[in-house]
């Protein structure tokens, strides 16, 4: 039995699926190696051989072929934000439903939400969309000093590239970046590009936000908009939970500390990334494909 | 004044209005501007009420001519009074928006000087936004009743949503509790806006302008005068169907001014009353209920241990067990604890497969209430009948018990020493 290792993104994933069916691959776990989380990753298993297989695109392609095939267009992205959740062992699950799609009574079976392989990626995906939903009200820009507009989220699930076609759809003509602190990589959008961009420092960017008189006034405006007699503590922890209060301008405590960010990052805008040179400081990759038009 | 300062009173004038919903929209950002329109809506925030802030919601100013007993800015109250211009509501709104921090802006205003004079002011911060600035966000804006034709169908052109709150669901209490206005005065802006937009939207021409995309809505305030909440379901289902509102909002009265007309200022907001209104407005716009099957004449208010689709199921055993392999989806929706995903998956799901009970916990679906609702086979055949007295105590959502105070109701053993 292996222990399939891959770079944890879902074009790994499908490679590694691929290499599965082809070496005929007796698979006892796949096991993302996520470049964020080098150190943190679970022990190994002891009864299972560790195996790596490389993302390769030209298999991703033909897996993805296959699958909408059989399934169709929104199965495969309801497998890809199951995907997204990046729970431990979701690999596993979809690797179970891949099986049975293409065992012999698959198309039918692709239909079925209610089948034991089905359900459990239907409401991991519901709750991955339900977050993409949350965040594109949640991204909180703070304007760097050469006018690009730059947002620090840490969303729990890997959605930052889902919330790109949003933005670049509401701001043509802006340049703004939002970066995921956690999984320090983001997406930049300039000049009409998307743009993926990995991040060493996300600390700076954390920074960098909320130290203008809006974020003030927004602060204080929100404020006021809480209607004293209603107050209610349980139900606003239950829409916006605790987890994002920690990047959104309005939580913070008081005032005063927004400006203490801000300073921070001036000091440090020289070295790491200080919003000002984020384009520049960060490597580059490959542009994002992006439908044209409206979302 | 300094801007801060008027936005935090004209935002705190504002904050009443419950509306809060973006939604209804579909736009790309204009060419050469910014600003886009999502279907669904989006919130931005909640505010520490847990209300859900969506859009930049003020009042242009809050210096009101009328006197309207409810209202925090009725002319005999001593408050702070605050007027934006309209280049200082513009700039803060792109700026805010720039910033993600709203989806649009929300407007409304008191009546300053007449309401000609107001609607104008507001729609010429409207028009600012989209011609100047070629701001395609979410704009809300009030309709000011009395104000002409002419400058509500302007205001029609720019908004996405525009609306006229009823405030008193009942024409007798709203001319006692504000003297300056009656339904007809109400009425009128709102059926002129609906006429409108029903001629705009039959024009299917690809460029044709649109016309309040989003539609309209309206509020009443709940618990300041003596209405049942059928009286308030019935006229709230008449503006879904000859309004084509898209939203009806209750607001729970809170008391702001001691008056002799309204609740004492000390007395609680109904919130539960609100809370169980709003379950019932989602059953008529989502569950296919009608208003007057929900309550009647004989039961003219809402239960308030039981959210309403419990209640009608308890008062209608003659439509359960319903079997979830055969139902119709219409009666998959009226069982308790299942709402209209878990349906709509039911439905797709069953022709592949049984839905067992496993099945439907893990779809999300509230066993706790379904159970008693629905048929399977592994049901005694003597308990296939619903007991409405039976599952009634059983639904009712037990109050925790408080903790006893060790003190409250301590009597001192010994009499107090007497100081000599």
């Amino acid at each position: 039995m292996l222990a399939i290792h891959y770079d944890s993104s879902f074009d790994g994933f499908l490679s590694v699926v691929f290499e599965i069916y082809r070496q005929h691959l007796d698979v006892g776990d796949i096991v993302p190696v996520r470049p964020y989380a080098a150190e943190e990753g679970a022990a190994p298993d002891l009864f299972l051989q560790p195996f790596r297989v490389e993302s390769d695109e030209e298999s991703a392609r033909r897996l993805r072929r296959a699958i909408l095939n059989m399934a169709g267009e929104d199965i495969l992205s309801l497998l890809d934000c199951a995907f997204r959740s990046e729970e431990p062992g979701i690999e596993m699950k979809i690797f179970a439903y891949l099986r049975k799609l293409f065992a012999q009574e698959g198309r039918n079976y692709a239909r079925n939400p209610t089948s034991d392989e089905m359900l459990p990626l239907f409401t991991v995906a519901r709750s991955v969309r339900r977050e993409q939903g949350f965040m594109l009200g949640a991204v909180r820009f703070g304007k760097a000093p050469d006018g690009m507009y730059i947002s620090a989220i840490e969303p729990k699930y890997n959605v930052v590239d889902m919330l790109a076609p949003h933005f670049r759809s509401r701001f043509p003509n802006g340049r703004w970046a939002i970066v995921d602190v956690r999984r320090r990589y983001g997406v930049c959008y300039e000049g009409g590009q998307v743009q993926f961009v990995s991040v060493e420092d996300p600390e700076a960017i954390a920074g960098i936000e909320r130290s203008d008189e809006f974020a003030r006034m927004w602060k204080s405006y929100y404020d006021s908009m809480a209607i004293k007699e209603r107050l209610n503590p349980e139900l606003l922890k239950r829409c916006l939970p605790v987890r994002y209060w920690k990047h959104l301008t309005e939580r913070q405590v008081d005032a005063s500390s927004l400006t203490i960010g801000g300073r921070n990052s001036e000091k440090r805008g020289g070295d790491g990334l200080g919003g000002a040179n984020l384009p520049s400081a960060v490597a580059r990759s490959r542009s994002l494909a992006l439908s044209h038009g409206c979302m | 004044m300094d801007l801060r300062e008027k936005l935090n009173i004209l935002g705190d004038a504002a904050k009443y209005d419950v509306s809060c919903s973006s939604s209804g929209s579909s736009r790309c950002a204009p060419k050469g501007g910014f600003g886009s329109g999502c279907e669904a809506g989006i919130c931005h925030t909640w505010a520490a009420d847990g209300r859900c802030i969506s859009l930049l919601k003020v009042l242009f100013s809050n210096a009101c001519k009328y006197d309207c007993a409810y209202c925090v800015n009725r002319r005999s109250n001593d408050i702070p009074r605050a007027t934006f211009t309209p280049k200082e509501l513009v700039n803060l709104t792109m700026e805010f928006y720039r910033r993600n921090y709203i989806e649009g802006l929300f407007l409304s205003s008191a009546v300053v000087g007449s309401p000609d004079n107001t609607m104008e002011m507001l729609v010429r911060v409207a028009k600012e936004l989209r011609t100047v600035h070629h701001f395609g966000g979410y704009i809300h804006l009030k309709a000011i009743p009395g104000a002409s034709a002419r400058l509500l169908f302007e205001a029609g052109l720019y908004a996405d949503r525009s609306s006229v709150n009823i405030e008193i669901p009942s024409d007798s209490a709203l001319q006692y509790l504000a003297p300056e206005k009656n339904y007809e005065s109400i009425y009128r802006p709102m059926n002129f806006l609906a006429e409108r937009k029903i001629g705009y939207d039959s024009d299917h021409a690809r460029h044709s302008p649109k016309f309040l995309p989003a539609g309209q809505s309206t509020q009443m305030i709940v618990g300041a005068s003596g209405e049942t909440d059928l009286q308030i379901l019935r006229l709230s289902a008449g503006f879904y169907q000859q309004q084509q509102m898209k939203r009806v909002y209750f607001s729970g009265y809170i008391p702001i001014n001691a008056d002799k007309r309204l609740p004492a200022i000390s007395s609680k907001p109904p919130l539960l009353r609100e809370h169980r209104l709003y379950q019932a407005d989602w059953l008529m716009r989502f569950y296919n209920f009608r208003h007057d099957e929900i309550l009647d004449e004989t039961n003219p208010n809402l239960d308030v241990d039981l959210d309403p689709k419990a209640m009608w199921a308890l008062r209608h055993p003659e439509f359960f067990p319903v079997d979830l392999q055969t139902a119709d989806y219409e009666s998959i929706l009226r069982v308790p604890g299942i709402g209209v995903k878990s349906a709509r998956l039911i439905v797709s799901g069953r022709r592949f497969s049984r839905i067992r009970l496993e099945t439907l916990k893990k779809m999300g679906v509230v066993l706790k209430r379904a159970k008693y609702f629905i048929y399977h086979p592994d049901t005694p055949a003597s308990l296939r009948r619903l007991y409405p007295e039976m599952v009634r105590p059983l639904l009712v959502v037990k109050k925790k018990p408080e903790q006893l105070g060790l003190f409250d109701n301590y009597v001192p053993a010994l009499p107090a020493a007497v100081s000599l």
